[in-house]
């Protein structure tokens, strides 16, 4: 499983690095005003990641490219309304890349018209505030990384189905060939663990 | 449902998987606007996030970065040395097609001397020609006799002028010509031009009317470079006129 292999790896999430800085509110305001040098320094900050994230899912270096671009253009059209005091930049870039790259593979599968989520709806900058600052330290990624290994191999496949291929619970039961409900169950558990460790990293 | 019933859907939601009526309740939720969704989905998106970036990282080619910063009109830095590579590109091209023009003037302008020298040798000839199909020309000889000499004919022509062809005529040598002089039956001799010997053969014309009644003998000097305006050697070739 991709998943698996994903674990031992080094750590992408060292390019989100603290993603609610502070200079996140000067950068958007660049980005606001359609600053091409602003362009230039989000592609710095963000580019391998959004790539990264794209290449995980379409698995093809030229669409990951197509598609990479096609993000950073909706961020830099869209950013007009996104809130440069509360937003969180990077969270929102990784969420379109990962968009337009679930978009691409579901058209791809001819799951257009089968997708009854609005993939734009979920994206929209005001979605995209008062993130938890700390929810996103590196300390935390690191705790979720290691989540991961806990898992069992139903758990990792269905967060893998979900997150990178961007499959509803009902294709998913389709593709595994279960019950819906067993398929529930493991994405119920397995967020579950994952989200405890968050958890208990925030106590420590 | 409750929002405690909905917390472990926010991740799905926010993913845009969840379908049905777990979607439908949660969009309902955020419709009344419930605080308890908002703060969750918030936290879900940071979630999910930090999942999504977990993994080794790629690196996109760089043409990525100049596609991307183009499609604004953003001309990076970068293209400066793109220009300046282009620059000097052209720069080193131009050099070397100047040089390539300078080595086919040089060429062209060598073919042109060649061209003018088997000119003249061509002219030089028809006037030889010309003294000796001339019924007109008289002939004298010279050298004949002597060992080593050089010997050959002088050709004079009242309207031609004189042509001298010598054999085993020795080359100047550096800074020495040939000089030929025209000796009257009365007077001192007159300069009547310079010219060099191939170290074997030499040939010379010197067109214009000729007296030839008053000429006694045609003869050759080894002069200066510059030449002389009379004999400052003995004379290596005499041609009596015999008139």
């Amino acid at each position: 499983m991709r998943l698996l292999k994903l674990i031992p790896a080094v750590l992408a999430y060292a390019l989100l690095q603290v993603t609610l800085r502070r200079d996140d509110a000067d950068l958007v305001r660049r980005l606001k005003a359609h600053e091409p040098k602003a362009m230039a320094d989000l592609y710095k900050r963000c580019g391998r990641l959004a790539y990264t994230v794209i290449l995980r899912i379409v698995r093809n270096t030229a669409v990951a490219e197509d598609l990479t671009q096609e993000t950073f253009l909706r961020i830099w059209n869209r950013v007009g309304s996104f809130d440069a005091e509360r937003g969180a930049l990077t969270p929102w870039v990784v969420t379109v890349a990962r968009n337009r790259a679930i978009d691409h593979v579901r058209s791809q599968d001819g799951r257009m018209e089968a997708s009854a989520v609005d993939l734009d709806r979920l994206e929209r900058p005001g979605l995209f505030v008062d993130l938890d600052a700390n929810a996103l330290s590196i300390d935390r990624a690191r705790r979720l990384k290691s989540a991961l290994e806990k898992l069992n191999a139903n758990q990792r496949t269905v967060i893998e189905l979900a997150y990178y291929e961007g499959m509803s619970q009902t294709e998913m039961a389709e593709r595994l060939n279960q019950p819906l409900g067993t398929v529930k169950t493991w994405t119920r558990s397995a967020l579950q663990i994952l989200r405890s460790e968050l958890i208990e990293a925030a106590i420590a | 449902m409750s929002c405690q019933e909905l917390q472990d859907l926010y991740e799905l939601y926010a993913l845009g998987v969840l379908e049905g009526e777990e979607k439908t309740e949660i969009d309902q939720h955020l419709g009344r606007g419930c605080e308890n969704c908002r703060r969750g989905l918030a936290d879900a998106r940071a979630f999910n996030a930090v999942l999504l970036s977990i993994g080794p990282a790629e690196v996109p080619n760089r043409r990525l970065r100049h596609r991307l910063l183009a499609s604004i009109g953003y001309e990076r830095p970068g293209w400066f040395w793109t220009g300046m590579l282009a620059a000097s590109l052209m720069l080193a091209l131009a050099l070397w097609m100047g040089t390539q023009e300078r080595e086919r003037s040089n060429q062209l302008a060598d073919a042109r001397q060649t061209l003018l020298q088997v000119t003249g040798e061509r002219d030089r000839l028809n006037q030889a020609l010309r003294f000796l199909s001339d019924p007109d020309t008289q002939p004298a000889s010279f050298g004949k006799g002597q060992q080593a000499p050089p010997r050959g004919y002088v050709f004079m022509h009242p309207q031609l002028g004189v042509m001298l062809i010598a054999s085993n005529l020795p080359a100047a040598g550096a800074g020495k010509t040939y000089e030929m002089w025209m000796i009257p039956k009365v007077g001192a001799p007159r300069p009547a031009g310079l010219f060099q010997s191939d170290g074997m053969r030499g040939l010379y014309i010197l067109n214009g009317p000729l007296d030839l009644a008053a000429l006694n003998a045609v003869a050759v000097t080894l002069e200066p470079e510059a030449g002389s305006a009379a004999p400052t050697t003995t004379p290596i070739i005499v041609a009596p006129t015999g008139s």
